[in-house]
């Protein structure tokens, strides 16, 4: 026990990898929210890989005039200005010519990735940066550097975002109702553009170019399978950031893999997990919730079961008659619920709206059939297939038979059409 | 926000172009106070230009939009928005109090949560469209008609006296377009004036105390009465007259 959890705690690494992982977790899953509910995950993707140009820029910057070796300020507003030139781009890009956003975004962010790496490549011998841990990230190699950098990048951004909730929340959730009490929507998108943008920057050098738009969206997508409240799928999301980077670590340590690739396969797993749980959203509750619906047909059919039968009618009767006998008890209980039967010892008998329902559905069967008997319909199909026919239920599919067949009172067995 | 003047909105010559095409073309319109006021006119006739209009999104390449006798711009919050209902994102996180809360939104300063006052003033528009009970319900678990009546709260707790519908009566049935339409009268006899883009020109004469016919022009403003006339709205509808005979017979019936 000792070995397995409290070992790796007292690990210089272990300690800043959980300290910077955890950190940008949380901040990326809090932003990470408003990616997913305003559909940017791709943008997510575009800002990281468009990074390596603005890393490479700003060593090369700062080198030349500065003369300043691998200077991490210099490489952060490298990255910055990268970023928001991406998005600039893929909007220019997309507004001024019949290709759409997803397009701009795919063919900008790799025009730009690649730019970095042809600059990483050309100087080499000049500029030091390592592709590798640049594209697959290296969290149990975090520099102090790094850490000041998450740190700060993550009080900036979390200020920002909960000083202006409300207004991230409007101009997401209604952005003409925002603009029309006058707040700055574009700024305000400006401003989340560029909170994404700092947040992905700082997370790249834990999690990599490729892993970082998952820390952004994966605990995001994963709260909001799990609250109704925007709130409270920032608190949840920054919980399951937290714990995808804690669960992660520590898989990563005992199964001695890639950090950056143990945390989000930690965080993807919690997310299937939380898929199949979740008490409303969950795939579990959607499949209950299927079981428990009675299905209209055999409400219907008990209704008219009764109402031919005339009298209080016991449940052997009533099961001889409906065609699925599976759930026949619980419908009939939820029936009783909703107001349409009453039990009694002899049986079930119909509520006033319970009879008013069967004679509408007693109606359009013998108009069914009535009107199968027009169109040369065999006398003997007349009853199964009017039966099928009988439950379709849009309010104006009997009107239609009724006036098309000149209202009539005799169906084709010689029953009065009620 | 009181004006000598009888009107509430007032536009006046308004002419609004896109790329050397105009989308509004000298329209002229008082609309007064108290009025439930339905915009009819085909697809592309200018309608969402003309809402921009009156919200203050839009400069005027000629032309002057006045809110309350104040340029449109300049009275951002005056004018609350309904939007359509597939504009809206049902799948979003937020309640329905959170909704109406919204309302609020433009009164209460950045650096301060909403107060006690905000929140009342909130459950008391919910109270007014009925919806009281759904406080604490996501959004996408109401019916359409109770989806509209939280907008429309959303709309009495910004407090503003003119409140303008984006096709309110989309993709609804019978029931509920009577439901919605009870809520726009109750807001409309507690002294607001409600201007409704509405597509269905059955229903315009009956809903609606005065329409407003637009195709990049103004063709008619006033009464159904007037303004449902076969010789005009083939003008606006041209080639299909034959709903309209049907739509000014029931009229006349």
């Amino acid at each position: 026990m000792y070995e397995l959890f409290i070992a790796p705690l007292t690990e210089t690494y272990f300690q800043k990898a959980l300290i910077g992982g955890s950190v940008v977790a949380i901040v990326a899953g809090v932003v990470g929210c408003l990616v997913v509910l305003r559909r940017m995950a791709f943008l997510g993707d575009a800002l990281s890989h468009a990074m390596i140009a603005g890393v490479a820029g700003g060593y090369l910057v700062m080198k030349m005039l500065f003369g300043l070796e691998a200077h991490a300020p210099g490489m952060l507003l490298g990255s910055l200005i990268a970023a928001i030139a991406t998005v600039a781009l893929i909007s220019f890009v997309a507004r001024i010519s019949r290709v759409k956003e997803d397009t701009a975004i795919g063919i900008m962010y790799t025009g730009i990735f690649a730019l970095g790496v042809v600059a990483v490549s050309i100087f080499r011998h000049y500029i030091h940066i390592d592709l590798m841990h640049f594209i697959m990230g290296d969290i149990l190699g975090v520099a102090d550097s790094d850490l000041w950098v998450s740190v700060f990048v993550a009080a900036f951004v979390l200020t920002i975002l909960i000083l202006f909730f409300r207004h991230f929340q409007i101009a997401t959730f209604d952005p003409i109702m925002a603009a029309s009490i006058g707040l700055p929507v574009l700024f305000i998108d400006y401003v989340l553009t560029t909170c994404v943008s700092l947040v992905v920057v700082s997370a790249v050098s834990m999690v990599g170019v490729i892993l970082v738009v998952g820390l952004l969206i994966t605990p995001a997508a994963t709260a909001y399978l799990l609250s109704d409240r925007l709130d409270r799928m920032m608190w949840l999301s920054a919980l399951f950031g937290l714990t995808s980077v804690v669960g992660g670590l520590y898989l990563c340590v005992w199964l001695d893999s890639a950090g950056g690739g143990a945390i989000m396969l930690f965080c993807t797993l919690q997310f299937l997990v939380v898929l199949g749980v979740a008490p409303k959203y969950g795939l579990l509750a959607r499949w209950r919730r299927m079981r428990n619906l009675i299905p209209q047909q055999q409400i219907e059919d008990i209704l008219t079961t009764i109402l031919r039968y005339g009298k209080t009618t016991p449940v052997q009767d009533i099961s001889r008659y409906v065609e699925h006998h599976k759930g026949l008890r619980k419908a009939l209980q939820q029936m009783v619920q909703d107001g349409l039967l009453t039990e009694s010892a002899g049986g079930f008998w119909l509520t006033e709206a319970g009879e008013k329902e069967a004679r509408k559905v007693l109606k359009a069967h013998r108009l069914w059939e009535a009107y199968l008997e027009t169109i040369g319909t065999p006398r003997e199909k007349l009853h199964p297939t009017a039966h099928q026919l009988e439950h379709i239920s849009d309010g104006t599919t009997v009107d239609y038979l009724d006036e098309k067949l000149g209202n009539p009172h005799i169906d084709p067995h010689g029953k009065t059409i009620p | 926000m009181t004006t000598d003047s009888p009107f509430v909105i007032e536009v006046d010559h308004l002419t609004v172009s896109y790329h050397a095409k105009p989308a509004l073309l000298d329209v002229s319109i008082n609309i007064e106070r108290d009025q439930l006021v339905g915009v009819i006119g085909p697809n592309g006739a200018g309608k969402s230009t003309f809402i921009k209009a009156i919200l203050g999104f839009i400069k005027p390449d000629v032309g002057s939009v006045l809110i309350n006798g104040r340029p449109a711009q300049k009275t951002k919050g005056e004018v609350a928005y309904v939007p359509q209902r597939g504009a809206v994102d049902w799948d979003f996180p937020i309640t329905v109090e959170e909704v109406a809360m919204m309302g609020r939104y433009q009164q209460i300063p950045w650096y301060t949560s909403p107060t006690s006052r905000d929140r009342e003033l909130a459950v008391e528009a919910l109270t007014m469209v009925r919806m009281e009970d759904f406080a604490h319900r996501q959004i996408g678990e109401l019916s359409g008609g109770q989806q509209q009546r939280v907008f429309m709260a959303r709309a009495l707790a910004q407090g503003s006296d003119i409140l303008l519908l984006d096709e309110p009566f989309a993709g609804v049935d019978a029931a509920t377009e009577r439901a919605i339409l009870d809520v726009l009268e109750r807001a409309k006899n507690a002294g607001k004036t409600l201007v409704v883009v509405h597509h269905d020109l059955s229903t315009a004469a009956e809903y609606f105390d005065r329409l407003i016919l637009i195709k990049q022009r103004l063709y008619a403003y006033g009464p159904p009465r007037l303004v449902l006339r076969e010789d005009l709205l083939s003008e606006v509808y041209e080639g299909r007259l034959r709903i309209f005979t049907d739509v000014l017979k029931g009229e006349a019936a």
